[in-house]
């Protein structure tokens, strides 16, 4: 029954995803700004005719409901057309990029995680108390930070003054590695490559904390604040008046049910973990996909933004169904 | 027992938290090292190496590249944009060019500043004003060890100019067409002489040659351009190796390198192994990367970070002449600019060197006029409008603007003179010196930022008042440059392209057009001459500065020099034993 509705709500995605492409492709095309005369730039001659002979190469001097019909045609077919700039096709770009974004999207994840979950439970468990107030501080800090300004600051202290941790890239120059998936950390796992492991690891760090800072920010005080609540709900009387140990009581009767507004907001801040990562990948010379669409978006770069655009938009429709499922783990009530 | 479970949970958290600290920390184990510590505050700079075991982290002070270099016969460079691809016919974007003048030479190369020379070409000969003879060098071998011939420099220059000659993605016609769009044909007379027709006399021809580089026919012919932009193969100093998504691409040294330009030493193979080019967007990363020891060359030094480098030990900082003159162009068409007296009072007005010593820490040159001082046909009686707010003042009494009502503001007809100067956020230390230095004589000016894109169709429709940018001139010649800029708009043709202050002199017109087909350099520079005293005179714009692209290199690289076209030449980089 459940994979039933699974595959339902794949195929709405499909109309989703047709009205994204829709909304993306008119908006990019009603921005001010002509992407021929961007790619000439300033230097050197620009030959009688050249620029309408671009024009004419990239369709943009057809009328806009045929500029359409071709994208949605192509696009039907999986063929999202080739960068102005970079002149390869828009698909290849995306792929190249994709598992970098994803993979510091994790890392960023599980590092809020790590933090967010034993912070939030600590604080509820101890309200009012100075380990709670300095959390909730942190908390505040986390939220308030700018990514980027976080990002300088980390890689001056942990990289420039303590060599600790690299500043930019994935992988150290030199550490050799087989690319299987282009996820580095599970390609260095699967190839057996420990050099690559910890070289990878150690990049992924920085913009993990920096990119997941808010994150466990925001998760943090959400799990506090269910647990608070919940903390005072009968059953949990009931459980202590049983004799349940606390940590059982904590962990088993108290943070399931907590879980469940945490998982909404996690699954929210997936988007804002994949969208938001442009300017970490920029501070962090991060190869993904955010720093790409940044730079296409200033080009004009009609055919890679509209792609990117609807990768994520996909990835944020796929992030909320896996967030669905898995509240009908938590709570047999919740149907899908 | 509640209390002691709590505290137990505080622990556990505690300790999650402690863990995850100490994983950012060292792994002190012991390990042999051998680093190059520089002894600072000694007259000279000492350099010695030293053997030690290290247990710990080990502070010295302001050693600022401790870390284990990547191999000392591999440079590495932290590029600040990437390029949009390696096939050097298939983009329109300087920093392809930076990279790829690394694996591919041109008939002729330019040094670090605006002069050029013969590199595949032995000889090059004006057979007439039209026509061009160019012998090529024997002997020079592609990557692949294939002979380099006239082939391959006619099959080069045909899959510019002919159409849809590119097949890959979609069949395409190569973007760089423009940069010799006066070439009509190009034909093989010898197994290593080509001749190329023109269709007018085309005096720039030299400068804009450097940036079309040889590609090899053979292999382009077997693997097609998918293939090629996979594995570029090229006759220059290096050959290509991988490359990661354009982000990180790995050159080695190609060993049967023909030597590069004759006249240019050193001459040879290049002195380093390996060559990286790695893309770090941000400044402060790219600063941050050198000084940890990740790159040893950064492009693209913020103005404002350029005093502190150059004092950090270890760290050189060098300057190239920039191509990039910045004015605040006026729109002649609307008041109040659209008075001659207002234009020139405006140039009297701004302190250029105040702002080159405040803003560039002096390393940057007020202009003279139109043309950066550097370009090989600038007036060289014209000098640089002087700061005098004084002679500024009695322009604008002339004009009619006094502070008639003593409100600190000057007006005219009830009218107070007041204006916004739109740029983009690059140049905001820029804008917002100037519109200072407006409001200190009484003119209430503001800046407001935008996108490019955004901006430019309302300047070109003459909506905006002032705008401040600046606009390249490379090829350090005035055509390109004196077209876009300086020439009356023209619907549909390249004329006009960058001109935003709507200024159209049919004279001026007149000489530019005669500028891009005289081919007699003391006629040539006489027309640019004329224009120049006109453009000056008539001041469209406030013509401000001209800063160095500032580049910085660890201080045990040798041989570094940066050029003014934004090339890194990695072919004569060495690295200090």
């Amino acid at each position: 029954m459940r994979a039933v509705k699974v595959i339902e709500r794949m195929l709405i995605t499909v109309p989703i995803m047709f009205g994204v492409a829709v909304v993306v492709f008119l908006f990019m095309r009603l921005t001010p700004g002509d992407p021929v005369d961007i790619m000439m730039g300033q230097g050197g001659a620009v030959g009688v005719g050249e620029m309408e002979r671009l024009r004419s190469e990239f369709h943009l001097d057809e009328p806009l409901h045929v500029q359409l019909w071709l994208f949605l045609k192509d696009a039907v077919r999986g063929d999202l057309g080739y960068s102005y700039t970079q002149k390869r096709p828009v698909s290849e770009l995306i792929a190249q990029r994709l598992p970098a974004t994803i993979e510091l999207a994790a890392g960023a994840l599980f590092f809020a995680l790590l933090l967010a979950i034993p912070i939030g439970i600590v604080s509820a468990v101890r309200q009012r108390s100075l380990l709670d107030q300095f959390s909730m501080a942190g908390a505040f800090l986390g939220v308030s930070m700018p990514a980027f300004w976080l990002g300088i600051i980390l890689i001056l202290l942990f990289s420039v003054r303590l060599h600790w941790l690299p500043v930019q890239g994935r992988l150290t120059f030199g550490v050799s590695l087989e690319y299987v998936t282009g996820f580095y950390v599970l390609d260095s796992i699967l190839t057996r490559n420990g050099p690559a492991l910890v070289s990878s690891l150690k990049h992924l760090v920085l913009p993990s904390v920096s990119l997941g800072a808010a994150v466990a920010a925001i998760v943090a005080r959400v799990l506090r604040s269910s647990m608070v609540e919940i903390l005072r709900q009968d059953y949990i009387t009931l459980a202590r008046a049983k004799g349940q140990v606390e940590f059982l009581v904590v962990m088993k009767h108290a943070l399931r049910n907590a879980l469940i507004p945490t998982v909404t907001v996690v699954g929210l801040q997936i988007g804002t973990l994949l969208g938001g990562n442009m300017i970490v990948e920029t501070v962090f010379s991060w190869p993904g996909l955010g720093r790409m669409v940044v730079k296409a978006i200033f080009e004009r770069d009609f055919p890679l933004v509209q792609g990117s655009v609807m990768v994520y938009a996909f990835t944020f429709v796929l992030a909320n169904l896996v967030v669905d499922v898995l509240y009908t783990y938590l709570d047999p009530k919740i149907e899908l | 027992m509640l209390a002691t479970k709590k505290t137990l949970l505080a622990c556990v958290s505690l300790i999650t938290l402690l863990a995850l600290l100490a994983a950012c920390g060292p792994t002190p184990e012991p390990q042999v090292v051998k680093e190059t510590v520089i002894v600072a505050g000694t007259p000279e700079v000492v350099e010695k190496e030293v053997t030690k075991v290290v247990t710990e982290q080990v502070e010295v002070e302001k050693v600022v590249t401790p870390t284990a270099p990547p191999g000392r016969d591999v440079i590495i460079v932290g590029l600040s944009a990437a390029p949009d691809t390696l096939d050097p016919a298939d983009h329109r974007n300087r920093q392809s060019e930076t990279v790829v003048r690394n694996m591919f030479d041109g008939l002729v190369t330019r040094d670090s500043t605006s002069g050029v020379h013969l590199e595949l070409a032995e000889e090059i000969n004006w057979l007439d004003d039209v026509t061009l003879e160019v012998k090529l060098r024997e002997g020079v071998l592609f990557h692949d060890g294939v002979e380099m011939t006239a082939d391959d420099v006619v099959f080069t220059f045909e899959r510019i100019i002919l159409e849809n000659m590119i097949e890959y993605p979609e069949a395409h016609t190569s973007p760089r067409k423009g940069l010799i769009a006066p070439l009509e044909s190009i034909e093989k007379t010898g197994d290593y002489t080509v001749v190329m027709h023109f269709s007018a006399a085309w005096p720039v021809a030299m400068q804009m040659l450097v940036h079309q580089q040889i590609v090899p026919k053979h292999y382009l012919e077997e693997v097609g351009t998918e293939g090629f932009v996979a594995q570029p193969i090229g006759t220059g100093p290096f050959k290509f190796v991988s490359a990661t998504g354009l982000d990180e691409i790995v050159m080695e040294r190609f060993d049967d390198y023909s030597g590069g330009a004759p006249d240019l030493e050193p001459v040879g193979p290049a002195c380093v192994r390996q060559a990286v080019f790695k893309v770090i967007p941000e400044a402060s990363t790219r600063v941050a990367a050198l000084l940890a020891g990740e790159v040893d060359i950064i492009q693209g030094v913020p103005a404002e970070l350029v005093d502190t480098l150059a004092q950090t030990p270890g760290v050189q900082v060098k300057g190239a002449a920039g191509t990039q003159p910045k004015w605040m162009e006026m729109n002649v068409n609307m008041a109040p600019f659209d008075d001659v007296l207002v234009r020139q009072a405006m140039n009297y007005a701004v302190d250029k060197e105040l702002i080159i010593e405040a803003i560039y820490g002096g390393r940057a040159v007020a202009l003279p006029g139109t043309l950066s001082p550097y370009n090989n046909y600038v007036n060289k009686s014209l000098e640089p409008y002087a700061y005098d707010p004084d002679q500024a003042l009695a322009l604008l009494a002339d004009a009619g603007w006094t502070d008639s009502d003593g409100d600190g503001t000057l007006d005219k007809d009830g009218q107070p003179f007041s204006f916004t100067i739109d740029t983009l956020e690059d140049f905001r230390p820029l804008a917002e010196a100037v519109a200072g230095q407006f409001r200190a004589i009484g003119i209430d000016a503001g800046v407001r930022f935008w996108e490019y894109s955004v901006v430019k169709p309302m300047l070109q429709a003459g909506e905006r008042q002032a705008y401040l940018d600046d606009w390249g001139d490379s090829a350090f010649d005035p055509v390109g440059h004196f077209e876009a800029k300086w020439h009356g708009f023209v619907e549909g043709e390249p004329y006009g392209r960058g001109n935003f202050s709507g200024y159209n002199n049919e004279r001026v017109n007149e000489l530019i057009k005669l500028g891009e087909i005289t081919v007699a350099t003391d006629e040539r520079q006489a027309l640019y001459d004329e224009a120049q005293q006109l453009v000056y005179d008539e001041a469209p714009a406030v013509f401000l500065v001209l800063p160095e692209e500032a580049e910085a290199a660890r201080a045990d690289i040798l041989n570094w020099t940066p050029a003014s076209d934004s090339r890194i030449n990695l072919h004569d980089v060495c690295i200090a034993p």
